[in-house]
């Protein structure tokens, strides 16, 4: 079973390959007001629209701030769309059989979390509204539509 | 009234006496016949006039002399008033005569005495007047002479000084007269080097101009350089771009392969290789980026360091430029000085001439107030003296005062009271 591998606030997280749709670089987002600080707003691709969560911020509220272009990994599952912005991609990961989510997978330089998108979106669902202001520290390459 | 002398009075009187004898004895020896008788009363008549004769005439000579003595008495006394009283008409006359004759001139002598006197007196007084006068004046020339002789020597003390200070200033200024002449020689010295350092500046400025010049032409590939490896880097970062976009394309094309399943292994492999190939291109290019870097930064380690020489050059060009500037300035103020040294060395060459004039006129004048000196010296003694004998002068006056004094009281013992004086 194959497992794609992103970083992301200094550890490795991994999610079945199956729920990935597609890795995007520099997407054009726009951010939609009074949504949690993670949520850095919406972007459309190849006619559907994603929810840009920023996976970082999502997991320790603070990043620093990444270098070069940022890649959002579109997640399509059960119906549902999301995209996360992560420090970085590392690959494919073919990972044997009977690991399942949540558990922490290591193998040679990578240790691995595994997660499923749902357990992303939960998280998600359980944050308050966020900021009515637009922060100012976007990540960059995304531009504000004013 | 004519004058019978006493002779011829003493023969009449014998002659009248014996007439009277005769005329006695002849009345007696009328009268008498005795001869006895009338020898003895002829004798007795005849003695009685010649007694009576006698006593007459002496008493009359007597009388006159007398009267003579007591008049000499009076003017042995100092009475020279009373005059001789002119009663004889014989020899006694001629004595009475000489006697008053005698007086007066006494009493015109003690006249022209007490006048004499009297102007010896009051020219002795103005004589000690003026001598006094003339030993306060003597004293006032002394006092004067000896400030003179003070100021002639401070004078001859002061010339002196001024005369050596001249000289000693002369010395100096023939000192810097020598010195002004080597200093001309050496500014003429300074101008001849100064020109040959102006030429050698400009020389060097010649070099430095051409040396800049192919610096610039050396230093035109390096910034080629760094224009090319700029342009290599842009490349560079297209490549990294299109290994980037390779990179997740393999890596959309490995997901979408896995997710074919059992049909997409072999794209899958594709995928993976071409991710492989993508991930060597990024750290190849990242590779020819450090190095781009590297040879960035040395060019730009250069580049600065050519630029820094450049400015260095540039500044040195100027340096040397100003140095030229000012290589001709000093010799333009060198000539000027060495013109002023020489108009200076003239001008003091002059003055020391005129300075000797001045000394030697010093000197004389140093001669002049010695001698003043020795002059007033010789015043000062010369008024000492004459001190001394305005002292005596003025002594002797007042023992001529004292002298003029007792003749005076001396005179004043004659009485001169006849309403001649």
């Amino acid at each position: 079973m194959e497992w794609f591998i992103f970083k992301a606030a200094d550890e490795h997280l991994g999610i079945e390959v199956g729920n990935i749709y597609r890795v995007v670089e520099d997407p054009a987002i726009t951010p939609v007001p009074l949504m949690p600080s993670c949520h850095m707003g919406l972007t459309y691709y190849r006619g559907e629209i994603f929810d840009v969560i920023d996976i970082v911020r999502l997991l320790k509220e603070k990043r620093a701030t990444p270098a070069g272009r940022a890649r959002a990994i579109l997640l399509k599952w059960s119906g549902k769309n999301l995209a996360l912005v992560p420090d970085g991609v590392s690959g494919l990961l073919w990972v044997g059989e009977g690991k399942d989510t949540g558990t922490v997978y290591s193998e040679g330089e990578y240790v691995v979390r595994l997660v499923t998108p749902e357990q992303i979106w939960d998280q998600l669902s359980g944050l308050s509204y966020g900021h009515p202001e637009i922060p100012e520290d976007l990540h960059p390459g995304i531009e504000k539509i004013p | 009234m004519g004058r019978t002398s006493l002779k011829n009075k003493l023969i009449l009187s014998f002659l009248a006496l014996l007439l009277i004898v005769l005329v006695v004895v002849g009345i007696v020896n009328r009268v008498t016949d005795d001869f006895y008788m009338a020898q003895a009363v002829s004798a007795a008549l005849a003695l009685a006039a010649g007694i009576i004769f006698g006593s007459l005439f002496s008493k009359s000579l007597v009388h006159r002399l007398s009267s003579l003595s007591n008049v000499a008495r009076e003017i042995s006394r100092g009475d020279l008033s009373r005059d001789i009283p002119l009663l004889s008409r014989d020899e006694v006359r001629d004595l009475e005569e000489i006697f008053s004759v005698m007086v007066k001139e006494l009493r015109r002598v003690i006249l022209e005495m007490q006048a004499v006197s009297g102007q010896i007196q009051n020219t002795s007084r103005r004589l000690f007047s003026l001598a006094r006068k003339v030993l306060d004046n003597s004293r006032e020339i002394d006092r004067t002479a000896r400030r003179i002789a003070e100021g002639s020597e401070n004078q001859t003390l002061i010339v002196q000084k001024t005369a050596l200070s001249l000289d000693s200033g002369l010395n100096e200024m023939d000192e810097m007269v020598r010195q002004s002449a080597e200093t001309a020689e050496k500014a003429n010295e300074a101008r001849l080097r100064t020109e040959k350092g102006e030429a050698k500046a400009r020389e060097i400025l010649r070099h430095l101009d051409g040396v800049l010049e192919q610096m610039v032409a050396y230093t035109r590939p390096v910034f080629q350089l760094a224009t090319k490896v700029e342009k290599i880097k842009l490349v560079i970062n297209v490549i990294d771009d299109i290994a980037q976009k390779t990179d997740l394309l393999s890596l959309n094309a490995s997901i979408e392969a896995t997710r074919a399943g059992a049909m997409g292994k072999g794209f899958a492999l594709v995928a993976d290789e071409i991710r492989s190939m993508a991930e060597n291109s990024k750290r190849s290019s990242q590779d020819i980026r450090n190095m781009i870097e590297d040879i960035l930064d040395d060019n730009t380690a250069v580049t600065t360091a050519l630029k820094r020489s450049q400015k260095g050059i540039d500044r040195g060009r100027k340096t040397i430029d100003s140095l030229v500037n000012t290589f001709s300035e000093t010799v333009a103020g060198v000539k000027e000085i060495s013109h002023a040294i020489e108009d200076v060395e003239k001008e003091t060459g002059r003055q020391v001439r005129h300075l000797r004039g001045l000394l030697s006129h010093f000197q004389e004048l140093s001669r002049l107030a010695n001698e003043n000196f020795v002059s007033t010296q010789k015043t000062t003694i010369a008024t000492r003296n004459q001190e001394q004998d305005m002292v005596k002068i003025v002594s002797a006056m007042k023992s001529l005062s004292a002298l003029s004094k007792r003749m005076m009281e001396t005179q004043r013992r004659f009485k001169l009271d006849t309403g001649e004086s």
